[in-house]
């Protein structure tokens, strides 16, 4: 087919389309999305029984401020990216928060080791952290892949990844209220391995959902 | 043009205003009016729409030069962007310089379609290498089949899915449609460059 007429079958019966909202309304959106799927998971999870005391120690504060500023840079970062014009470097906008949610982490085992000694560093397998932030990271995973299924012919794997990462993170902001794990070590471990499980599931399947989302 | 002054879109008689001038940066009277009819075709006109990715034509087919050699190539990925960006219409922001927007996608078909060629011809390296295994057989149609299969393998992902399922698999377009996640319309546009770019390889069309 020539260029030309290709052009003339594009046009043909062209529909109007609605532009899309900016990758900060795309953020606020998704946000309070999250932010009603997490209230929901605490109201039926109830808060942790320590919740004042908890609260209280600066680490928990720390911990879920950085957490928040991953969950938000992240999602930030894929509404960006998910726009043809967008500079790539945008992908490392959450690096930084993630940092500081690791030192923060690392902090805490410190304090912990010499709170408790050699006792902090007991490793047990926590399996609720990792059904909570898997099970909800991932519906969630799929949302945000729907919301940006328009990246799907321009960079869908890294949009796919900082989705899942922005969702994980926001699960794991869920999971520290209304879970109790005192130990900064296991939070690192198990946090830090469902939020890199429910990563790279969205990007290995991300792009293909993104392609069927974008066709329907 | 200072910051939220507004310019007028001749297409549509509405106002368009460009926001900050960090990013209106080097938006010349042609970007202005190159936005100011994406607008429009954004609200549905088909006209504004035609004659604004008429007048990209030039603009796509010397980025896609950059990256590939071939002219029929060229041709493709220039196709490619206009399909992709029919597709991504709605990320368009007016408040932002049109030229980088359209070069992004054109330069991202250009990219996949080098990958896919140099992908193809480390295929075809691997083919010549293996030329001396099976001696029976007709070599001449063993030749031209070799030749298809490669020529075959050389065609974008989408194009040799649409192949494949509708002229090799022979399934109708709704089932085509239904097993690949791709719409009946991508689907006979794909089969149709699909097939055209193959007889144009063994010289069936002039």
């Amino acid at each position: 087919m020539r260029t030309e007429d290709l052009i003339s079958r594009l046009a043909q019966g062209l529909k109007p389309v609605r532009r899309l909202p900016s990758p900060l309304a795309m953020l606020a959106l998704w946000s309070l999305f999250c932010a009603a799927i997490m209230a929901a998971a605490v109201l039926v999870a109830g808060l942790r029984e320590d919740f004042a005391a908890w609260l209280v120690n600066g680490f928990a504060l720390y911990s879920m401020i950085s957490a928040a500023l991953v969950a938000l840079t992240a999602g930030y970062a894929a509404f960006e990216l998910a726009l043809p014009d967008r500079d790539q470097r945008w992908a490392l906008l959450p690096v930084l928060p993630a940092i500081g949610w690791l030192v923060t982490m690392g902090w805490g085992c410190l304090a912990d080791l010499a709170r408790l000694g050699p006792e902090a560093f007991n490793l047990s397998i926590s399996v609720p952290c990792l059904v909570f932030i898997i099970g909800l990271g991932l519906p969630m995973t799929a949302t945000i892949i729907l919301l940006t299924r328009h990246a799907a012919l321009i960079r869908p794997t890294p949009v796919a990844a900082l989705g899942g990462l922005s969702a994980a993170a926001f699960a794991s902001l869920g999971l520290t209220v209304a879970h109790e794990l005192n130990a900064a070590l296991m939070v690192l471990v198990w946090h830090g391995i469902a939020v890199l499980v429910v990563t790279c599931i969205g990007a290995l399947t991300g792009p293909r959902l993104m392609r069927r989302a974008a066709t329907v | 043009m200072s910051d939220g002054q507004p310019a007028t879109c001749f297409w549509t008689a509405r106002p368009v205003t460009v926001r900050s001038t960090n990013l209106g940066e080097g938006r010349d009277a042609r970007d202005l009016r190159w936005s100011a009819m994406m607008v429009a075709a954004q609200a549905g006109d088909a006209r504004a729409y035609s004659s604004l990715l008429r007048e990209c034509l030039p603009l796509l087919r010397a980025i896609c030069r950059q990256r590939l050699r071939e002219p029929a190539e060229v041709e493709d990925a220039v196709q490619d962007t206009l399909l992709t960006l029919h597709r991504v219409r709605s990320t368009y922001d007016p408040a932002r310089p049109f030229r980088p927007w359209i070069t992004a996608i054109a330069e991202r078909r250009a990219l996949d379609r080098g990958r896919g060629l140099a992908r193809s011809m480390a295929r075809n390296t691997g083919l010549e290498a293996a030329d001396h295994i099976g001696a029976g057989g007709d070599a001449e149609h063993r030749l031209m089949s070799a030749d298809l299969h490669a020529a075959v393998g050389a065609l974008p992902v989408s194009q040799r899915t649409a192949l494949r399922l509708t002229k090799i698999e022979g399934l109708s377009l709704a089932e085509a449609s239904a097993r690949s996640g791709l719409s009946m319309g991508a689907l006979k546009v794909a089969t149709h460059r699909a097939v055209q770019s193959l007889r144009r390889k063994f010289g069936m069309e002039p």
